[in-house]
């Protein structure tokens, strides 16, 4: 990996030149030339990365739900505002989590257990051992790239000839074949073309640039960073480290360690519903995933519980993940994602329940004070006594949209145990000091602030150039 | 008292005639008669009993030479005793005298030394303690276990077999030693368990001529009291002092070398080469309070020294650091000391593309006094460390309760009295006020940025207290009652000015042979 140019040059190439290649429409197109200096594999890594053709639809690719211009992640609005992205083989069936950045993805290590800590892993449960394993994945997944299997990607893949040349002249024609092997190839092309192009790891944020002295914080910038470093405020630096830790010369923002937070339940995912359909087809999502450690009198019917399922680690894999499946303890941990670029990335969390960057601070600041009835039976809407940041009074709110009784409702009441509530910025109820948030509103706001410098694409040479992202500027809160 | 060079030339004039004449039997066998073989066989064995003999002379010799080193040692420290029992000065003085041999532990000009010269475990003992049949290896050994009640936070009183240590020396030849610690804390070490196995020291010494000594490997730094001796027969307290704990990291060793020696006058002097320390493993983000009680403070390895000494375990050899110790222990009663190190360090590392910060230097120097007036023990010591180059990378880090400091300081004013005594019982009452400071000033920053209030001090729930202050003023008020020289049972209770919540009685066992 080596430090790209200003953001300007990484937004127009990649959001302008190669995401017209993406999203739903289209075939694959010829992608713009990659950087110099790319092998023959990260080449057709990138043929196929853009490629809609080898979808059971023939409108989505990789960059449909990680899309360029927004740090390679998912954009609601092409998603009819869901959480989660559409897709199968009718571009109808949503998905289960919120997808991730792709941007400095290289950088995750495989599968770990560092002293008995779940760390690293692909997939927000970690169950790919490796990126080549997990970009196979989402071709032959019913609701997404939806192939039946890997003679289907083959067969469309000899469809595609911009992506076939490039693919064949780094694999040769011997691994057409074979079409488990042309998957794997895939896999190890796509992960070439992540780990090769420097646009994946471009490092030009404006707290780039301040680390090495030719950028300024504003002072709201300054004091956002030292209370998301200080343990008694957002210590947001315990699990987003703000210096490196041996994956990168570089800080990531995220340890790769699992976490299980208790975020609220989002009605906004299709599976989360009472009845689970497709918003588009109204067809019930047969593909839902068997619940194995949901107890039979949990509240909802479907529970996303992250390392200990649903999702068991890929049959394929040469180095498989442990399943975790009877290991309840696990329920309800998601791998920490970096934070870069993370003003661009909305929604936020697994399941995508917020939609900026204020509501995630003010509900961590409030998770634990007045939300629900492990606290608080009685939730005291937004006002004199209340929870001044959620209307309703708590962020957890069952489908009806009145506050939730189970707390941390989208984890059967059996798993609350796994919620982390000893670490600040959470103060629960048994916390000695009281009640008070550990960051005030003006704090979020300059959290956010000092959040918002971790957008690449900064020139400080041409500080008014800087493409603001839109919850940023001033006043957008 | 003759040495082996003189008994070797007092020898060779009344042995070369039986060996000209062994050799000229040898030569003219092959033509002698019966007669001729008979007389060689004699002269043979006659030269046999006279190697013998003369091996054992020289064994004498050795064993004479060990005895007078010893009766040497102990006319000294009856010099030095202003009565007998006091502590202390006969360490001093037992110091003054050369002593190649003797084992890390021997020499301890320290407060609430041994109350009897006599006690020391290893350096009047050393050559002694060479086990019968084993030549010159010697076995020595110390440890301490203490129950510790903090007495804000009862929940938290330990009970803990602190250290077994044990050493293993080997005499070479009169003029080379080696000798090494191996050190075992909180009884039990593994990947699973708190405790650590340690080498604490690990080096050869060689006599060069009666002034100079050279040592190499690694070893003790001579600092202050009690980073070289710090048996617990050779301090007041159940824990150590925090300026010599947070200030000067003991117990402080590093790899290199050195040149020490010592002169008639009772001066001594050490000049080294060693490792240095690395600043690149500073942790800015400690998410929980480091230490939430008086105990956790001395085991936290947060101090700057501490946090950033490397103890030769892969250490990072690019900087090195220099140091000179100079003592003077001529006049009875009366031990005078300094020391200063400095030398770069490593540096933290600065992001990718940034201007190189400057290289640090880390400097620490003390200084200390120690009286024994009679009764008394009267003892002082201040020392203080400085860090240059921090300013970016704590600039780097806003918020941080961390950052690095550029100096640190501390002192404490000691006194003992020996109160009473009965054969081999002895009871020193004493009493210490002591003032560390481990972040007087810094550099790129107005200082640690500390929780408000009452923070999770683990990721256990429930699990609350207060982020500590890193500086405080400690008094100690005390006893140490000693059953014979080698073991010694204290008791003390401990009040802080700052971290009020740190008070704290304590209680132990501590042995040293």
């Amino acid at each position: 990996m080596f430090r790209q140019g200003p953001r300007a040059g990484l937004w127009a190439v990649l959001a302008g030149t190669l995401c017209g290649c993406g999203g739903g429409g289209g075939a694959g197109g010829a992608p713009a030339p990659g950087p110099p200096g790319l092998s023959g594999k990260a080449l057709a890594g990138q043929a196929l990365f853009f490629d809609t053709r080898l979808s059971a639809s023939g409108q989505q690719s990789c960059a449909t739900c990680h899309v360029p211009a927004r740090a390679f992640t998912a954009d609601p609005a092409t998603d009819q505002g869901l959480a989660v992205p559409l897709g199968g083989r009718h571009m109808d069936l949503p998905g289960f989590r919120n997808a991730p950045s792709l941007l400095y993805v290289a950088f995750t290590p495989p599968f770990f257990l560092a002293g008995g800590t779940p760390t690293g892993g692909f997939f927000r449960d970690g169950r790919a051992s490796s990126l080549a394993v997990q970009a196979q994945q989402p071709f032959v997944s019913p609701f997404e790239m939806g192939n039946s299997d890997p003679a289907e990607v083959l067969a469309h893949l000899q469809d595609s000839p911009s992506t076939l040349q490039p693919f064949v002249a780094a694999f040769g024609e011997e691994v057409l074949t074979d079409p488990a092997a042309t998957l794997a190839a895939i896999g190890a092309a796509l992960a070439a073309f992540e780990t090769e192009d420097p646009r994946f790891a471009p490092f030009t944020s404006k707290y780039d640039f301040w680390l090495q002295g030719e950028a300024q914080l504003s002072d709201a910038e300054q004091r956002g960073l030292a209370l998301f470093n200080n343990p008694g405020k957002g210590n947001c630096t315990a699990c987003h480290p703000s210096k490196a830790q041996g994956y990168s010369a570089h800080a990531l923002f995220t340890d790769f360690t699992y976490d299980s937070i208790g975020v609220p339940r989002n009605w906004n995912v299709p599976a989360n519903l009472p009845t689970p359909r497709s918003p588009l087809s109204g067809q019930p999502l047969d593909y839902l995933p068997s619940q194995l450690n949901v107890p039979a009198d949990a509240e909802y019917g479907f529970y996303d519980l992250g390392l200990c399922g649903p999702f068991a680690p890929p049959p394929n894999d040469p180095n498989p993940r442990p399943v975790f499946t009877t290991i309840t303890t696990l329920c309800g941990l998601f791998k920490v994602p970096t934070l870069r670029n993370v003003a661009v990335t909305a929604p936020y969390f697994h399941n995508g329940e917020f939609a900026t960057l204020h509501t995630v601070l003010q509900w961590y600041v409030t998770r634990d004070i007045n939300n629900n009835t492990g606290n608080n039976p009685t939730p005291v809407p937004a006002g004199p006594g209340g929870n001044p940041y959620f209307a309703a009074g708590s962020p957890y709110l069952a489908a009806s949209g009145t506050p939730d009784l189970d707390e941390y409702n989208d984890l059967p009441v059996a798993f609350d145990a796994n919620v982390n509530i000893g670490e600040i910025p959470y103060t629960p109820p048994t916390f000695a000091g009281g009640q008070a948030p550990t960051l005030s509103a003006s704090e979020i706001d300059d959290v956010v602030a000092f959040l918002c410098t971790l957008t690449d694409g900064y020139d400080p040479s041409h500080p008014a150039a800087y493409d603001v992202p839109a919850q940023c500027l001033p006043g957008a809160h | 008292m003759r040495t082996l060079e003189q008994l070797t030339a007092w020898l060779t004039p009344r042995l070369r005639p039986l060996l000209l004449a062994g050799a000229l039997g040898a030569s003219s066998v092959a033509a002698a008669s019966e007669a001729d073989e008979a007389r060689f066989n004699a002269l043979q064995r006659q030269l046999a009993q006279v190697q013998a003999a003369l091996q054992q002379l020289a064994g004498e010799n050795r064993a004479l030479r060990e005895h007078e080193r010893e009766v040497d040692r102990k006319l000294a420290e009856l010099a030095a005793v202003p009565q007998a029992g006091s502590p202390g000065p006969a360490l001093a003085q037992a110091a003054a005298a050369p002593s190649p041999a003797a084992t890390p532990a021997a020499v301890s000009p320290v407060p609430g030394g041994l109350p009897n010269a006599s006690a020391l475990p290893t350096a009047a003992a050393a050559p002694g303690n060479a086990l019968a049949g084993l030549g010159g290896l010697r076995l020595w050994g110390y440890g301490e276990v203490y129950y510790t009640d903090p007495t804000s936070a009862r929940n938290q009183s330990q009970f803990d077999l602190a250290r077994a240590v044990f050493g293993i020396g080997y005499v070479f030849d009169e003029r080379t030693e080696f000798n090494s610690e191996y050190e075992v804390e909180h009884a039990v070490a593994s990947s699973t368990d708190v405790g650590e196995f340690e080498v604490e020291q690990f080096y050869v010494d060689r006599r060069l001529n009666e002034a100079v000594s050279v040592r190499a490997g690694l070893f003790l730094m001579p600092f202050g009291f009690l980073n070289e001796h710090h048996e617990p027969t050779n301090f007041y307290g159940m824990q150590r002092n925090f300026v010599e704990t947070l200030i000067i990291p003991s117990t402080w060793r590093e790899g290199g070398f050195n040149l020490h020696g010592d002169t008639a006058a009772g001066f001594g002097w050490n000049v080294g080469l060693t490792s240095g320390f690395d600043l690149s493993k500073w942790n800015f983000a400690p998410e929980f309070p480091p230490y939430s009680n008086a105990l956790g403070l001395e085991d936290s390895d947060i101090a700057p020294l501490q946090a950033t000494h490397q103890e030769l375990a892969l250490a990072n050899g690019r900087y090195l650091s220099q140091y000179l110790a100079l003592s003077y222990y001529g006049v009875a009663g009366l031990t005078l000391g300094g020391a200063i190190s400095t030398g770069q360090a490593v540096p933290v590392p600065a992001p990718p593309n940034s201007a190189a910060p400057g290289t640090p230097r880390v400097t620490l120097w003390e200084a200390h006094a120690r009286w024994v007036p009679a009764r008394w023990d009267l003892s002082a010591i201040y020392a203080r460390g400085a860090i240059s180059n921090t300013a970016l990378a704590n600039a780097a880090n806003p918020g941080s309760p961390n950052p690095i400091p550029s100096a640190f300081y501390g002192y404490y004013v000691q006194g003992a009295y020996e109160l009473w005594q009965r054969g081999d019982y002895r009871l020193n009452p004493f009493a210490r006020y002591e003032v560390y400071n481990m972040g007087a000033s810094y550099q790129g920053t107005s200082g640690p940025v500390l929780p408000i209030g009452e923070v999770p001090l683990s990721a256990a729930p429930g699990d609350y207290g207060l982020w500590p202050q890193n500086h405080d003023r400690v008094w100690t008020l005390g006893a140490n009652f000693y059953i014979g020289p080698h073991l010694v049972l204290k008791g003390d209770y401990q009040w802080y000015q700052e971290n009020v919540n740190f008070k704290r009685f304590d209680l132990g066992l501590g042995l040293a042979f």
